[in-house]
């Protein structure tokens, strides 16, 4: 259970105050690097970051080009831009088109980090309107990885989890409190 | 429809590059000359990674028609109105007192960071004051440019309402015409820009430095190593004083050239050559 090196949430519609939950919920030394790509306005660049730090212990970042990875940081994909991760744990950042009318795109941001962390991601998609990231969780589970929706019956907009699990077999569908308990159970 | 390559497939298409076109991609960024080379994959028509290659190496496929189609695209006009703004208001009105005011924009692509800019230089009153200096990657994006770069609708959209943001002095519209709901810039805008091409911006050796380059988001493209070499390249070919604009989320702090600049905006990441 310990061997996970990085966990990857995507989100979109309804997902900001799950999000909010479940970093609140993680302490100062959590000890692996949390990747959020959540669906956000391209042209405000500023003041996601600061909305999320308020409850969070731990620093929320938007990581620029080439950053290394580090552990006990979250991390979110910036305004605008693809993230993606690199093999050697660097972000990189891209301004491809939109895809799934998004940039960040889940999908995309999925595929490179389950590319990189293969077995040893946990990858977990919350609530949102369209069907970005149903194909980047599945890419999670053919790269061995370990896979999570928040269960739609919670889910202010059910799309993006319920395409998820028609793209994947999901390892669990859990209620907040259910992935706040288990990224507890990392530590 | 190839949908998706490995390390392996990409490195042999690598190879197949440089032995034949004496282009060499081994240090871009790996994801995205992934997503780029899956694309174009598709577009030649090519059935898998191999037939590709094997189609590079058989020269079936011209470099020009190559670097055209894997090119890392911009994506918008007026990206990030804020930057665009304080190119207006502040920097392009400092350099354009100099005589022989020159700007470099090496690797356009889409032409969408060009044609902002000399909008930018048309409203602000600076047209014949100031010229650019474009290279693009292959002839077919000087052809695409010269003919008004032939935009989507979409891509409209969205640069309209950047325009907007930006505060630009007219309508975003009188600055394209429609045919067939594809957008053509006018040619006029153009007057004061130079297009060359240049595959590959490590060779390209301008006879003069130039008060301001205009770098943004093709850092992106590279590893450390080469990303390294090409900053070295910007910054050789930057006057003492000139300014360099990158992307707002691109940074020089990987390397060895930032001790020769000054950021003098953190957020639109524009830096100023230092003094030796």
């Amino acid at each position: 259970m310990n061997d996970y090196k990085a966990i990857m949430i995507g989100g979109s519609a309804g997902s900001f105050q799950v999000v909010s939950r479940i970093i609140a919920a993680l302490p100062a030394n959590y000890p692996l690097p949390i990747l959020m790509c959540l669906h956000r306005l391209k042209h405000i660049r500023s003041g996601f970051v600061e909305a999320l730090s308020i409850k969070s212990n731990l620093p929320i970042i938007e990581p620029h080009d080439k950053e290394p990875l580090k552990a006990g940081r979250i991390y979110l994909a910036p305004a605008n831009y693809h993230m993606y991760i690199e093999l050697g744990n660097r972000f990189s950042l891209s301004t491809e088109d939109v895809v799934n009318h998004s940039r960040p795109s889940i999908d995309l941001s999925f595929f490179s980090a389950s590319y990189n962390f293969k077995k040893k991601l946990v990858g977990i998609i919350l609530s949102g309107a369209n069907k970005d990231g149903a194909l980047g969780l599945k890419s999670v589970t053919d790269n061995g990885g370990l896979t999570i929706v928040q269960d739609p019956k919670e889910c202010q907009v059910p799309t993006m989890t319920t395409a998820s699990m028609n793209a994947t077999k999901v390892d669990y569908v859990f209620s907040t409190k259910q992935i706040i308990d288990f990224l507890l159970k990392l530590a | 429809m190839v949908e998706n390559i490995g390390i392996v497939d990409t490195r042999n298409i690598i190879s197949a590059v440089t032995d034949t076109y004496g282009f060499d991609m081994s240090d871009y960024t790996f994801t995205i000359l992934k997503r780029r080379l899956i694309h174009a994959i598709n577009t030649f028509g090519c059935h898998s990674a191999d037939d590709f290659a094997e189609k590079i190496r058989k020269k079936a496929i011209p470099l020009d028609d190559f670097l055209f189609t894997v090119s890392l695209e911009v994506t918008e006009f007026f990206r990030d109105p804020s930057l665009w703004r304080e190119l207006r208001d502040k920097y392009l009105s400092e350099i354009s007192r100099a005589a022989d005011c020159r700007i470099w924009m090496p690797c356009v692509t889409s032409g969408d960071e060009l044609f902002s800019l000399a909008i930018v230089m048309n409203e602000g009153g600076l047209q014949g004051k100031i010229k650019i200096d474009a290279m693009c990657p292959s002839q077919k994006h000087i052809d695409l440019i010269k003919q008004g770069g032939n935009y989507d609708q979409k891509k409209i959209e969205v640069s309209e309402a950047n325009y907007t943001r930006y505060v630009g002095k007219t309508q975003f519209a009188s600055y394209y015409t429609l045919n067939d709901n594809r957008a053509e810039m006018k040619s006029s805008l153009l007057n004061d820009v130079t297009l060359a091409v240049q595959n590959d911006i490590l060779n390209a050796s301008p006879s003069k430095k130039y008060k301001m380059v205009v770098y943004r988001n093709k850092l992106l493209q590279f590893n450390i190593p080469l990303y390294e070499k090409v900053i070295r390249k910007l910054v050789y070919n930057l006057e003492i004083g000139g300014y360099l604009v990158i992307g707002n989320m691109e940074t020089l702090e990987y390397s060895e050239m930032s001790k020769k600049l000054q950021i003098v905006n953190a957020t639109e990441k524009i830096y100023k050559k230092r003094v030796d």
